[in-house]
């Protein structure tokens, strides 16, 4: 198969016809119908519900569940407020000039980029759509994907409180993130396929409405969409938490490669917050520093709230071959870097 | 989704962040300094959802064709990139409105211990005449920094739940450090012996006061208690 990217977006695929088709009215008076019947069943079947929560385990879940949905819904309101911003008030032609047109130089630049939105992974993918849809190459804005959330200052200054008196273990982050984002976004211009972005690379089309109207509808858009993605991503994760023992974890912390290894898949399990996974390898005593490194790394990258909310937003295809790409490029810069540093 | 059902949705997610803000619950589930955050979140995205309600309303009973346009619009993008999945936020929503999952407890506990201290090197404790109030986390970082040296013979206070009633010759106390969410929760956890009274009930919480009495063969440190208090379980569950 050739492999080529669309350099111009909107070359890729043609918008389907508009066929809205006679519409019904009935419809729209009935829209808010199945939420008032949600509503009126929940409140019926709360004794069980309730009762439901007197199983510890089924608490736990709870809590998790409800825990990681709330802490990550005010870094998607802020990653939803500048990717509408984008949207409606920044032209292709500024983020042209702030981006090149050449992959090779645009990647890096988005790399670097990243480390000026502070937030964790959830904010930074309705960002990397719009950045596209707004004309940047795809690599870049999927480099931008990964390292916001892995570089920015917040998460630089967690981790150096969560490992006091290692000021290498910061850079060792920074660095191996770093590299990690560029070789993903410079291995997606050579392997990466078009047709695979192509929703997420269709042009927006030019639009009458005010930019203000814009902004409203693309927020909602956004949030609405990659809101109900978090909300499978953060069951996932309750339900990992929840069920895999740690004795299971604990088992592989004795052989060096295994337990590089094993912390990049919990981190990839777990799916904590990239501003609070820090403290929780600074915890992971057992392990070597580089395997909590690719615990680190990994995190922000990829985890099962991130690849829910990337096949809800690019697709489950692109997000086949993207996830294990970025899991492979992270676990090997952590390890070059681990022990090169550590 | 319909902009009259998204906007609803919207407001609806934005109200459960107010309400966990304003009634103190989001304590149990996210870090206490989060709360203005969450509170601003809640309060951007309900005036969103206001504005989407009010505007789907208005254009419904004012201009049929308008509504119609921007409808058309709404179904198109639902073909290239849904926001169907957004109903799922109703989740959420609703599990916090109706059954308020509580605070993490004693089952994880055993899961997510603290088994080896920060590697942090303690000054031993100035001497005092009052008990001293220490989280459970200090208790257990000093514990395993030269086998309590720092603490031995001084009087302390811990707080925590009851993770096990049951545990050698008394029972095990727990609390959960956070640093975001309860996703990342950490126990430190410490042996009470030495209580008088009935048996404690798993995840009631408790203030004890007593001495350091070394490291149980498990890698629980042990603490002899004096006195030990039941109370109501805090606003702030984590350390």
């Amino acid at each position: 198969m050739v492999s080529q990217l669309p350099t111009k977006p909107g070359q890729a695929e043609q918008a389907d016809d508009r066929s809205p088709g006679p519409r019904r009215n009935r419809a729209k008076e009935l829209a808010l119908a199945p939420i008032a019947g949600l509503l009126i069943l929940a409140v019926l079947a709360r004794p069980q519900l309730v009762s439901l929560l007197d199983r510890p385990a089924v608490a736990n879940w709870a809590t998790v569940f409800v825990a990681v949905t709330v802490q990550a819904l005010p870094f998607l309101v802020l990653g939803v407020s500048v990717s509408a911003c984008i949207a409606a008030f920044v032209s292709p032609a500024t983020l042209s000039r702030v981006f090149p047109d050449r992959p090779v130089y645009a990647v890096p630049v988005a790399a670097v980029a990243g480390a000026a939105l502070p937030g964790c992974e959830c904010g930074s993918v309705p960002i990397a759509r719009r950045l596209m849809s707004r004309g940047v190459t795809p690599a870049a804005a999927l480099t931008f994907l990964l390292s916001a959330p892995a570089i920015n200052p917040v998460v630089m200054v967690a981790t150096a409180v969560a490992f006091p008196g290692q000021p290498e273990m910061v850079a060792a982050r920074f660095l191996a993130s770093l590299i990690a984002a560029v070789t993903v976004g410079l291995a997606w211009t050579v392997i990466g396929r078009g047709d695979l972005l192509a929703l997420a690379t269709r042009p927006t089309p030019p639009s009458d409405r005010r930019p203000i109207e814009v902004f409203r509808q693309t927020a909602q858009h956004d949030f609405l969409s990659a809101g109900g993605y978090l909300v499978i991503g953060a069951a996932a994760a309750a339900s990992l938490q929840t069920a895999v023992p740690r004795s299971v974890v604990d088992a592989f912390a004795e052989s060096p490669v295994l337990s590089v290894l094993a912390l990049a898949v919990l981190a990839v399990v777990l799916a904590l917050c990239s501003e609070a996974d820090a403290f929780v390898a600074a915890g992971l005593k057992q392990f070597s520093l580089t395997a909590r490194l690719a615990f680190l790394v990994v995190g922000p990258m990829v985890d099962v709230k991130l690849i829910a909310l990337q096949a809800g937003t690019f697709g489950r295809a692109f997000t086949l071959r993207f996830a294990p790409l970025t899991f492979v490029c992270a676990l090997g810069s952590a390890s070059l870097i681990g022990w090169w540093l550590l | 989704m319909t902009p009259l059902v998204g906007g609803t949705t919207l407001l609806l997610v934005g109200a459960m962040l107010i309400r966990l803000t304003v009634t103190d619950a989001y304590q149990r589930y996210v870090r206490a300094g989060m709360g203005p955050w969450l509170l601003i979140a809640g309060v951007l995205l309900a005036a969103l959802g206001a504005v989407a309600v009010l505007t789907a309303l208005r254009a419904g009973n004012e201009d049929p064709a308008e509504n119609e346009r921007h409808e058309g619009h709404g179904h198109d993008e639902d073909h290239e990139h849904g926001d169907g999945v957004g109903w799922l936020l109703l989740v959420p929503v609703l599990a916090l409105l109706l059954v308020v999952p509580p605070a993490l407890g004693s089952f994880g506990v055993d899961r997510s211990r603290v088994t080896a201290g920060g590697g942090d090197v303690f000054d031993p404790l100035p001497a005092a005449t009052e008990p001293r109030e220490m989280t459970l986390l200090e208790f257990d970082q000093r514990a395993f920094d030269r086998k309590g040296h720092s603490m031995r013979g001084a009087e302390l206070r811990l707080t925590g739940f009851v993770a096990r009633p049951a545990d050698g010759n008394g029972f095990r106390l727990a609390r959960y450090q956070i640093a975001c969410c309860a996703a990342d929760a950490v126990a430190a956890v410490a042996r009470v012996s030495g209580a008088t009274g009935a048996a404690p009930t798993r995840d009631a919480w408790f203030t004890v006061t007593g001495t350091f009495r070394g490291i149980g063969a498990d890698g629980v440190p042990e603490f002899a208690a004096s006195a030990v208090q039941q109370l109501p379980a805090p606003v702030d569950p984590y350390e």
